[in-house]
């Protein structure tokens, strides 16, 4: 731990005080509550500020890009961004609709959640990664417990911490495996991704690669997947959102997310060797997970069920573009690949969050918006939310031309190409096996596309409740004007992104460049490249 | 950028700017919003007026650059993905485009009373829907093609589901799902023909032209071709839509408010034929060689059971929508007969079953408003109630069903004598294989009959609401007075012979001077057209070769 670690986390370590402040003075206070979302906002805001002045590339200079355990690149630097904005929409979510007297808990999690995201981003080593996960995980019990609602939300709340006890556990298993390996062939064993990586490229090349590398990658795939919530370990999403309100279901719908997939991106690529069983494992997960998720959301009455197993479904999604960028890992579709799955998770983020901040605006009273009778004629009573939400359905069912469509082309054409580039030109002849994967990647694509058909299905129903139904309860909604803001943000950034894409395509792509930049590269001029890449200028074709 | 790119942009995005207007003045009252509307799809109108005659009467010869070009990078090419908003008219488009404009204005009058409930919103929806639709057919780049394509979807989901009739939501849920499935599968379709399309140094394009300039100087094997044929055809079929996937249409038409019946059929599914113009037939020749015959006698199959089920059928508007699954076979059957007659007429077709069953739909939505029914039975000899609108009827009815002189006859003409060349004429010159020419003799045979059918339920449903002794619903033929206190049935108003005055201005004009619309498009066509009997032909030489083969192997 160097000076320049420290200086490198300055945003973490304000939002951390933050948070810290808000716990121990949300402890003492108890007058009215909002002051604590207005006090975390102002740190939020400090620490984007921070954020944006580390990416002057003059800071920069003759630095080397890894800050011990941390790693200084496009991907790291998108994230933190994006952790700070969904902070922003939390806190903003949560001004009203958090019973008394728990304000300064609430936010000051959110603001760990936050830190945790921002961390995750950065961490190229095992033991701080872990500790940046959990650092997303204990504090959304303390927020799921606060926000319990009944003793089904009891029982939920309680389901999802010894479940993601045990996620962590087996992931820390696998962890130990890829700390094991790191030491075979003579080198000292190190936590570090990329010594784990350099001795299993060596031992690849070698011959002598062990066998456990691929029990590794299995348990971490098992214990980020309970994040991503993808099958097999997506089954406590429906009740825990169910059992909890709005603004947290919405949390826990995109925070884990986000972590999870920049986790698995960072120890996928620090684990050579184990490509092709990663690309058939994570292949299949991705099309049950999409399937599963948006067949059972077809069959759900209450709307936060519905919107868990929507969130399940887009899980699957972004890890088509994972196993695109899996099938060759040095070719520039691998980048486009892995963009779409960041683009992607980011796109089905916003609209997300925005529609759980909304749904939590439409409470009335202490009752959440259940079904979708709850739901019925706010076309006519409450055009503005209404029309938000139905933005954030269009969106996430892919519709142009909102910020979703965007996310599914750049999805969708990973696996076309890789199918495309695998038939033979011109007469050549091609492996059986070359084929057969291609048309692998075919069935992805086209499953995936219908997948999106079926899950507009539920998306509009939504939509007609709000729009083709007479009211059945005409009460205000009362979850405060901070959700209704927070909910405002997301559509603003869901349509504008819709109309602009460019901007978010090419930070994307910058982002997916770095985390798959070769270790074997000076990090120092990958650092360079990819800092400036998310600053101002394109990053140069290399 | 010339005066006649910023006219093109303005046009476009009039409508959009339209809503704007229409939110913004909402407070001040209905009739204002409807003024502003009509106002605004006027001056909509009045620009693509101003195109359609500024358009070089010669048409736009393919990979010359098209008329009044908009080129802007939108993505940004720092990205590698160069998807730009570029937009222009071609020979393609320019009808299309103009229809739309016209039945947007058509829509807004015809609307005028018969929406009281959230007319602000409902007309925003239509000028929402009208820049999707000019978007459409304007866009010179696959993926804003397909934006806007999409994006149609959304405006008449909620026209269908918020305005419609008793079964709307059902309706709207069902139209958006199923033209949504077919559409997700035209897009992998759209992003396999960009990436197969690359250039010389591997970089992509999106450009329409510069995609057809390409795979017709570089085309695709034939296995590809066939793949992404069926990946378009899939939501290209949908939306014409093509027999056996009609099923959703009657229902969306007959839940529709009347501006959405007439908006979908005059242009919606319009969208599906001219994706098949744009995308498979220039650009997927081989392909279109080999589906030809599969396409043709779904084209037929679609005309004979449309025009049967038609019959059968006790509501006006569900005849009228069948009818149109059965008009849609004749334009898809001129465009796969793949000759230049056939493909003339059918693209001209287009049009005309816009303008002839846009201005059904409109006459049905008058009769409803006056009636609140459409049950063919409970009606009998309105003309004697209301003369101007029988005659209104006649007209349209005359000209869906072919009479000389009106445009359906030059339509149905020009498509039957292509498939009749495909059938006969065609068998010596290029002569293909004798079996597929007993089959196009049958297509065309049938596709006659078509017309016989058509002829039979449209003039039949005239006869029984329009002609016999008089009888109106609800007791409004009771002695004394109209059953439901709803005043005396007034004939058409003035508002009503402006909505479809112009469409009858167009259907005289297309039947006596074809030419006009022909030439502008004309070049084009042909250049499709070689393509195809290019393609043909190297299908044919591979399937004699194939029967050769097979015979020999027998031996």
């Amino acid at each position: 731990m160097t000076l320049d670690t420290v200086l490198l986390l300055y945003p973490e370590i304000v939002v951390l005080l933050v948070a810290t402040w808000t716990y121990v003075g949300g402890a003492f206070a108890t007058r009215e509550s909002a002051r604590w979302n207005w006090f975390a906002l102002g740190g939020l805001a400090v620490a984007a500020l921070q954020l944006y002045r580390q990416l002057e590339p003059t800071v920069f200079t003759d630095q080397v890009s890894t800050f011990g355990p941390m790693t200084a690149d496009a991907l790291m630097y998108l994230a933190r961004f994006v952790a700070l904005a969904v902070g922003a929409v939390f806190v903003l979510a949560t001004m009203r609709s958090t019973p008394r007297g728990q304000s300064g808990e609430i936010v000051g999690s959110i603001l760990m959640v936050v830190a945790g995201m921002m961390l995750v981003a950065g961490a190229t080593e095992l033991v701080t990664l872990f500790l940046a996960l959990e650092l997303i995980s204990i504090p959304t019990y303390v927020i799921l417990y606060l926000g319990r609602r009944g003793a089904g939300g009891d029982e939920a709340v309680t389901k999802y911490f010894f479940l993601s006890i045990l996620s962590s556990a087996v992931m820390l298993y696998g962890f130990s495996f890829l700390y094991g390996l790191s030491g075979a062939g003579g080198l000292a064993a190190s936590t570090k991704l990329a010594d784990i990586r350099a001795s299993l490229v060596a031992a690849e090349a070698a011959g002598t690669l062990s066998p456990l590398a691929s029990v590794a990658f299995v348990l971490v795939l098992a214990g980020l997947a309970f994040k991503l919530a993808a099958v097999p370990f997506h089954f406590y999403a429906p009740d825990v959102y169910h059992g909890t309100s709005s603004v947290n279901a919405g949390l826990l719908a995109v925070a884990p997310k986000i972590a999870g997939l920049i986790a698995l991106v960072r120890l996928l690529f620090a684990m050579p060797g184990v490509e092709s069983l990663a690309l058939a494992v994570i292949s299949a997960v991705a099309l049950l997970t999409m399937t599963l998720g948006n067949v059972m959301a077809l069959w759900q009455a209450n709307v936060r069920r519905m919107l868990a197993y929507s969130s399940i479904a887009h899980g699957g999604y972004l890890l088509i573009g994972l196993v695109v960028a899996l099938h060759r890992p040095d070719d520039p579709t691998a980048q486009s690949g892995l963009a779409a799955a960041l683009l992607y998770a980011v796109v089905y983020s916003v609209a997300s969050a925005g529609a759980f901040a909304a749904l939590a605006y439409l409470a009335r009273g202490t009752r959440e918006v259940e079904t979708l009778d709850d739901l019925a004629g706010i076309g006519r009573s409450q055009p503005g939310v209404a029309a938000l939400l139905a933005v954030f359905m269009f969106s996430l069912a892919g519709i142009p031309p909102l910020v979703g469509f965007w996310g599914k082309l750049a999805i969708f054409t990973g696996p076309l190409d890789v199918y495309l580039a695998s038939l033979p030109s011109d007469g050549a002849v091609v492996a059986d096996s070359a084929l057969a994967l291609g048309q692998w990647y075919l069935a992805l694509a086209v499953i995936g596309v219908l997948n999106a058909a079926v899950a507009a299905a539920y998306y509009l129903r939504i939509v007609a409740a709000m729009y083709f139904r007479p009211a059945i309860d005409d009460a205000e909604p009362q979850g405060g004007l901070g959700a209704l803001a927070a909910a405002t943000l997301c559509g603003l950034a869901v349509v504008a992104g819709g109309i602009f894409p460019g901007v978010g395509l090419k930070y994307a792509q910058s982002a997916g460049r770095a985390a798959l930049a070769p270790s074997s590269e000076p990090p120092i001029e990958a650092t360079a490249h990819a800092v400036r890449g998310v600053s101002r200028l394109p990053t140069p074709d290399r | 950028m010339s005066t006649e790119s910023l006219v093109l942009l303005a046009t476009i995005f009039l409508p959009l700017m339209g809503v704007g207007l229409v939110w913004a003045v909402a407070p001040s009252g209905r009739s204002v919003v409807r003024y502003v509307a009509l106002a605004v799809s006027l001056a909509t109108l009045a620009g693509a007026a101003w195109l359609v005659a500024r358009f070089p009467a010669e048409g736009i010869a393919e990979g010359t650059e098209a008329f009044a070009t908009v080129n802007a990078p939108w993505l940004g090419t720092a990205s590698g993905i160069d998807i730009r908003f570029h937009v222009a008219l071609d020979g393609l488009s320019l009808w299309l485009f103009a229809l739309s404009a016209l039945l947007t204005a058509t829509s807004v009058l015809v609307s005028w009373t018969a929406i009281t409930e959230r007319v602000s919103e409902f007309f925003a929806m239509l000028l929402l829907l009208e820049t999707g639709m000019l978007g459409v057919f304007a866009a010179q780049d696959i993926i804003l093609f397909y934006v806007f394509f999409e994006f149609t979807l959304i405006p008449l989901f909620f026209l269908i589901g918020i305005w419609g009739s008793e079964e709307r939501r059902y309706a709207a849920i069902k139209f958006f799902l199923f033209t949504l499935a077919g559409s997700m599968l035209t897009f992998l379709g759209i992003l396999a023909i960009v990436l197969n399309a690359r250039g010389v140094g591997g970089e992509l394009t999106f450009s329409i032209p510069e995609l057809t300039a390409r795979l017709a100087a570089n085309p695709l094997g034939f296995d590809l071709q066939l793949l992404i044929f069926v990946a378009l055809f899939a939501g290209f079929a949908i939306k014409v839509p093509l027999f056996p996937f009609h099923t959703w249409l009657p229902l969306a038409h007959v839940q529709a408010p009347t501006a959405g019946s007439v908006i979908l059929a005059g242009v919606l599914l319009k969208m599906g034929t001219y994706g098949f113009l744009r995308f498979s037939l220039p650009m997927l020749p081989d392909a279109t060689a080999a589906a030809m015959p599969w396409m043709l006698w779904l084209s037929v199959a679609g005309i004979v059971y449309g025009a049967l089920v038609a019959l059968a059928q006790g509501d006006m508007k569900r005849l009228i929508a069948y009818s149109s699954v059965s008009h849609l076979g004749y334009c898809m059957l001129g465009l796969f007969a793949l000759n230049r007659l056939g493909m003339q007429g059918g693209v001209l077709q287009t049009i005309n079953h816009g303008l002839s069953t846009g201005g059904l739909f409109a006459i049905v939505g008058m009769v409803y408003e006056r009636y609140h029914t459409r049950q063919i039975g409970e009606f009998g000899g309105l003309a004697k109630r209301t003369p101007l609108l029988a005659t209104m009827m006649v007209f349209f009815t005359f000209s869906s069903i072919g009479l000389p002189g009106l445009n359906g006859f030059v339509g149905e003409t020009l498509v039957l004598v292509g498939m009749f060349q495909r059938g006969w004429a065609d068998v010596d010159a290029a002569g293909p294989p004798a079996g597929l020419a007993g089959q196009y003799q049958w297509i065309s045979v049938l596709a006659v009959t078509g017309v016989v059918l058509g002829a039979w339920y449209m003039l039949w449903l005239v006869q029984r609401v329009f002609f016999g002794p008089l009888k109106e619903p609800h007791g409004h033929d009771a002695p004394g007075g109209h059953g439901d206190g709803q005043g005396a049935i007034q004939d058409m108003n003035l508002r009503e012979i402006a909505a479809l005055a112009p469409l009858c201005a167009f259907i005289l004009w297309i039947g006596i001077y074809p030419q006009f619309f022909l030439d502008r498009m004309s070049d084009q066509l042909d250049t499709i057209t070689d393509r195809g009997a290019a393609a043909l032909e190297r299908h044919e030489a591979r399937e004699a070769i194939e029967v050769r083969m097979a015979s020999e192997s027998r031996r």
